[in-house]
């Protein structure tokens, strides 16, 4: 597998900020990984997928200390709000799409094949003419992924990607990464979404106020949660239920 | 009605440079011109500028909207307060050469109100981003010019949806003029800090996707320029010149 990002020992600090968001946090990304992190708001998950795809300090400010190394050629970040993830530029689905492309100044049939490909893949292609802002939160959630798979990063950050869909467009959304990750894509997914990143995760890092906790196999580490413990505690069979909405589910069963 | 409108009008087809150079003759025109007449002969030019887009009654209501305070003010500074000879209209005593005052700079600020407002209106942003990133215009330049140009529709669709929540929870928009300005408060603040949040999330997208990779973008559908088109562009460009030639020839001699 080929390594596309190593961490050692990395703290991250905000511009301004009095202590670190991560702090000695250590990695390493090969393509085809699906890494989930997880951890409680404020523990530095989003930060971690902006240093490890290089936008912090590089965009965002702030110092980066210990060994950050990148040798994925680009990468690509996906938050959690579609709508403000839109250039506001373009009138369709495809020349969002095909903007990344453009902007590398490629030929226009191999701007137009990329998006076609990044469109398929995500399968909207029967969106192709729709207008952006005309969409609903998930298909545009699947036009902005597509839109930066189009430039083709070698790694791919999610942050949150799920977390303004409703509960079948967020199946949808995660369905794509195994296919995405196959295609030699290194995948960070930070989400609290637990139960659909243990679906599709290869490994799992839990983070808790910036340092890391915990970090193996999803079964190993997912299953440390809090809800995965009371369910084992009350005797509930495995796999366990990982966070409240699946345990309510399976208390309904 | 502030922002794109989409449609088939004669400006709508137009390459969107006509629109603006036609939109800058009537700014430029606005301050070379110096009498009521000429003035108002500039306005009766942005009204058949608005009529040309199809947009002549949604912009002139604008531009009424937004000029009537200043229309109010030059009144009262320069024709109530303006220099001999004066007149009497009723019971009021108005400066003659105030009210001709007043005419010239309301009649330029509609002018260009009126102007601003169609092209605006008709030019779409997409379009002119395409033709900038056909003329090789740096995308830096060209997005800093296309943002600006979108951002009024943005903010105001965005503080009607913050005015909806507040006033879900309570908050009264009528009542005395200090309350009126204290409802101010809960509006201002989530669209500022909201638009900050935002602007961020789309740096980090835009950079993501390329945007500020330095390569020469390609243009996938620029739109089609036309001799006439650039020979109109060439005349308003002289008779800019002319009128402001013209005035100061008036001035010196």
């Amino acid at each position: 597998m080929t390594r596309l990002v190593t961490l050692e020992g990395a703290t991250f600090t905000y511009p301004g900020a009095d202590r670190p968001a991560i702090a000695g946090v250590s990695l390493e990304l090969a393509a085809g990984d699906v890494l989930v992190v997880t951890g409680n708001a404020g523990a530095g998950a989003s930060t971690l997928l902006l240093v490890a795809t290089g936008f912090a300090p590089r965009v965002v400010g702030g110092t980066l200390t210990g060994t950050r190394r990148i040798d994925a050629r680009r990468c690509g970040v996906v938050f959690a709000r579609p709508w403000t993830q839109l250039t506001g530029l373009c009138p369709t689905v495809r020349d969002e799409i095909a903007f990344g492309p453009a902007s590398q100044g490629l030929p226009a049939e191999t701007v137009l094949g990329a998006a076609e490909r990044a469109m398929a893949l995500l399968r909207i292609a029967h969106l192709a003419r729709r207008e952006p802002t005309q969409l609903s939160g998930g298909e545009l959630q699947r036009v902005v992924v597509a839109a930066v798979l189009a430039v083709e990063p070698e790694v791919l950050a999610l942050d949150d990607p799920a977390a303004e869909l409703d509960p079948e467009a967020a199946d949808a959304l995660y369905d794509v990464l195994p296919a995405i990750a196959a295609a030699g894509t290194a995948i960070i997914v930070a989400t609290p979404d637990l139960e659909r990143a243990a679906r599709v995760a290869t490994r799992a890092l839990a983070l808790a106020a910036g340092r890391v906790v915990a970090v193996g196999a999803p079964a190993d580490v997912l299953s440390g949660t809090e809800v995965a413990a009371m369910a084992r505690a009350a005797g509930c069979p495995p796999p366990y239920p990982l966070d409240v909405p699946a345990l309510l589910r399976r208390v309904g069963q | 009605m502030i922002g794109y409108v989409p449609g088939r009008s004669p400006l709508h087809r137009a390459h969107p440079y006509t629109t603006l150079a036609l939109a800058g003759a009537l700014l430029l025109g606005a301050f070379a011109l110096t009498q009521p007449l000429e003035v108002w002969l500039l306005v009766m030019a942005a009204a058949a500028f608005a009529a040309a887009g199809g947009v002549l009654r949604a912009s002139a209501r604008t531009a009424l909207l937004l000029s009537l305070p200043i229309w109010v003010l030059l009144f009262v500074l320069h024709g109530l307060m303006g220099a001999e000879p004066r007149m009497v209209v009723g019971p009021v005593t108005l400066s003659v050469p105030g009210i001709s005052r007043a005419l010239v700079l309301g009649g330029r600020v509609t002018a260009i109100v009126l102007g601003f407002l169609t092209a605006l209106a008709t030019a779409s942003p997409h379009r002119l981003v395409e033709a900038m990133t056909a003329g090789g215009v740096p995308f830096s330049r060209t997005f800093l010019l296309a943002s600006t140009l979108t951002v009024l529709p943005r903010m105001r669709e965005r503080a009607t949806q913050i005015l909806e929540a507040q006033q879900c929870r309570g908050l009264r928009l009528g009542g005395s003029p200090l309350a009126r300005l204290r409802a101010l408060g809960p509006l201002a603040l989530p669209l500022v800090l909201g638009a900050l949040a935002e602007v961020d999330e789309q740096v980090l997208a835009l950079d993501a996707r390329g945007a500020a990779g330095g390569a020469r973008r390609t243009a996938l559908d620029p739109p089609r320029d036309s001799a006439p088109q650039r020979a109109l562009r060439w005349t308003v460009l002289a008779l800019v010149v002319v009128a402001y030639a013209w005035k100061f020839w008036s001035m010196h001699r």
